[in-house]
């Protein structure tokens, strides 16, 4: 009976991971299927074929927006977490006047809802003459509230005689950061950088308002005029196009799962 | 090695006042010892002068130089912490030696220093692990090592043997005062725990409210506290304390309370009816077989040592081994006891406390010691 009631359990488990893996899968394959096959449900392609990437690959610079999207997402990340510790590294440590205006303000931050702020900042990019520039995919990203906070939170539990110990080893704040915060807070860097990274990689609305020039296209945006703007023609070339979009994140994923988990099972629990 | 002096320091947080005009030379070579309980200030004197708190006012001098402002790598001193503070994603040598490397020491006077200390603290063989994979004892000792290898002008030490287990706590405080004797680098040592204050410093400080209560050497503050607080935080088991009052008569003095009353001589300066308190240690008081029946017969008598006797009735009784702590109900007053284990009087047993006049502190109602009751073979009678 308890066996039974088992079975049926990784069953439904089993149906449950099937709904979510099962598009995902059917999206790959059918990449590599000719249009005739695209229709059906079947997960193994009858005449497999790279067409719908070469199609892709020739109708648009997808080389391009992969390395605009590359660029974009790797500087922002970078920036997110260098600059941002430091932030969070001062909030939690240091004394200073108006400490607690700058935390109640990051935090103020964090309850504006982004597409508030978007028309001002529009407005702010075009003034600046920075339509069409790689300024103005990055700079408005180069501070995220969230990435202080949790930083901040994470820094704060690192016991404060570890600083006092290595500012009386003859280290300045900056070195402290970097090589004594720094490799003890890898898991709370590590979500912020898988989080930063994706949510610049797949951001689309903010591209789509500042950049116009297809060289400077960023890959989702690209795809997303590619795909509705009716360039891609078949359903195939589309989801060829998406794939493109997926990889970098999975392959980033891989290399970060570790440090993702540890963080999601972790937070709140000292190390 | 260098001499650090305190010249009026005060260090508040906003209103309120942490530390309040402390001044204070540590000789060159010394081991002061600052103890105190939590909120005395002791940690936060420790560490104005480390560098790693800004004092309010006043001017600390390390070998005369003022380092008031001057931030925490230019004072040339090492701290060791109360959770020793290593870096854990580093070997015990990058933890020894990260300090030389930040101050360009040459590579091989850093292999040398770090073999040295490893050598004495026992360490040679942990090396290549890293703090995770030590015990209490070895993360205490590569601490140490770490503030030793750095050949400071002054060692700093924060309650460091607070997270070790008592066996290991006297171990380490053995090591702690052998070291310290045989580099003879000048030591300033915060704890709460006087047994370590005792056995450790050539000076203590008991400091209270931020404020120093009383300076001197061990025995000084055991036999001669300035007042009951330093009475009563130095010294285990604590001083027994009776409050009373005192009476003149003829141009003498005594000491009432509870119907329990004792000349203590012309000494004490004191007016008639002023509310004191006596002190005396639990070793400083003799149990013998009682002269009355009753232990609410409280007259008390002049016993053989010319000290008063009081008789008392044995409440309990905490066996030891070699001594036993007796807490004797006498006179209106529970005193305790250090007597030899292994002839401890029985529970409920009939008793005569015989005071050892020699012993005996008075206090002022404000705490102050009044008299110095050990001078003079008449003060107490």
């Amino acid at each position: 009976m308890r066996r039974l009631g088992r079975v049926t359990l990784y069953l439904l488990l089993a149906i449950a991971a099937l709904t979510f893996i099962y598009p995902f899968l059917w999206m790959t394959s059918s990449t590599f299927k000719p249009p005739i096959e695209v229709g059906t449900l079947s997960l193994i392609p009858e005449h497999p074929t790279f067409d719908n990437y070469r199609t892709m690959w020739a109708r648009a610079p997808f080389g391009r927006a992969l390395f605009n999207s590359m660029l974009v997402a790797t500087s922002i990340t970078s920036a997110v977490l260098v600059l941002g510790s430091m932030t969070a590294y001062a909030m939690a440590r240091l004394h200073f006047r108006g400490r607690p205006v700058l935390n109640a303000a990051t935090m103020l931050v964090l309850l504006v809802p982004g597409q508030l702020t978007l028309i001002p900042l529009y407005t702010f990019i075009v003034q600046l003459g920075w339509i069409d520039t790689y300024a103005a995919l990055i700079v408005p990203y180069l501070f995220n509230a969230t990435a202080i906070l949790l930083l901040r939170q994470f820094f704060l539990q690192i016991p404060q005689s570890l600083i006092d110990s290595a500012r009386m080893d003859g280290m300045g704040e900056l070195r402290i950061l970097f090589t004594i915060v720094w490799p003890l807070a890898r898991p709370a860097l590590a979500i912020v950088a898988i989080f930063t990274f994706m949510g610049s990689w797949n951001e689309v609305l903010w591209p789509l308002l500042v950049v116009r020039d297809a060289q400077l296209m960023t890959l989702p945006q690209l795809l997303t005029v590619f795909a509705l703007g009716g360039g891609a023609g078949s359903v195939g070339v589309s989801l060829a196009s998406a794939m493109v979009l997926v990889v970098p994140v999975v392959i980033a994923y891989m290399f970060l799962q570790r440090y993702f988990i540890e963080s999601m099972a972790g937070a709140g629990i000292k190390g | 090695m260098a001499s650090v002096s305190f010249e009026h320091v005060t260090k508040r947080f906003g209103t309120t006042s942490v530390v309040e005009d402390f001044d204070l030379v540590v000789e060159d070579g010394e081991l002061l010892v600052l103890v105190g309980g939590s909120g005395s200030g002791k940690s936060t004197i420790l560490r104005m002068l480390a560098g790693l708190e800004q004092p309010s006012s006043g001017t600390i001098r390390i070998d005369g130089h003022d380092v008031t402002s001057q931030a925490p790598r230019a004072r040339d001193v090492a701290m060791v912490f109360q959770d020793y503070a290593l870096y854990p994603h580093m070997t015990v040598r990058e933890n020894l030696s990260l300090g030389l490397r930040l101050r360009n020491v040459d590579k091989a006077e850093i292999e040398r220093r770090v073999l040295w200390a490893s050598g004495i603290l026992g360490l040679a063989t942990l090396l290549d692990r890293k703090p995770k994979a030590l015990s209490g004892g070895q993360r205490q000792r590569v601490a140490m090592g770490r503030a030793m290898v750095r050949e400071p002008l002054v060692f700093l030490f924060d309650e460091p043997l607070s997270n070790l287990d008592a066996a290991l706590r006297a171990q380490m405080r053995l090591e702690i005062g052998s070291l310290q004797r045989r580099l003879r680098t000048t030591t300033v040592y915060v704890t709460h725990d006087q047994v370590e204050a005792m056995t450790l410093g050539d000076r203590i400080v008991v400091l209270a409210g931020g404020r120093i209560q009383q300076v001197g050497r061990p025995i000084e503050l055991y036999r001669a506290p300035a007042n009951r607080f330093v009475a009563g935080f130095i010294g285990t088991p604590a001083m027994n304390f009776m409050d009373g009052a005192i009476a003149r008569e003829d141009g003498r003095a005594s000491f009432v309370s509870h119907g329990v009353s004792w000349t203590i001589g012309d000494s004490a300066a004191v007016q008639d009816g002023t509310p004191v308190t006596v002190g005396i240690r639990p070793e400083d008081i003799r149990v013998g077989a009682s002269h009355h029946a009753a232990p609410d017969a409280v007259d008390a008598k002049r016993s053989e040592d010319g000290g008063p006797s009081i008789a008392g009735r044995v409440l309990l009784v905490e066996r030891l081994g070699a001594s036993s702590h007796v807490h004797v109900e006498a006179g209106g007053h529970r005193l305790m006891v250090t007597v030899n284990g292994d002839s401890p009087p029985e529970l409920g047993a009939d008793v005569a406390l015989r005071l050892r006049h020699d012993r005996v502190h008075l206090f002022a109602p404000d705490g102050a010691a009044l008299c110095d009751t050990r001078s003079g073979d008449d003060s107490i009678g």
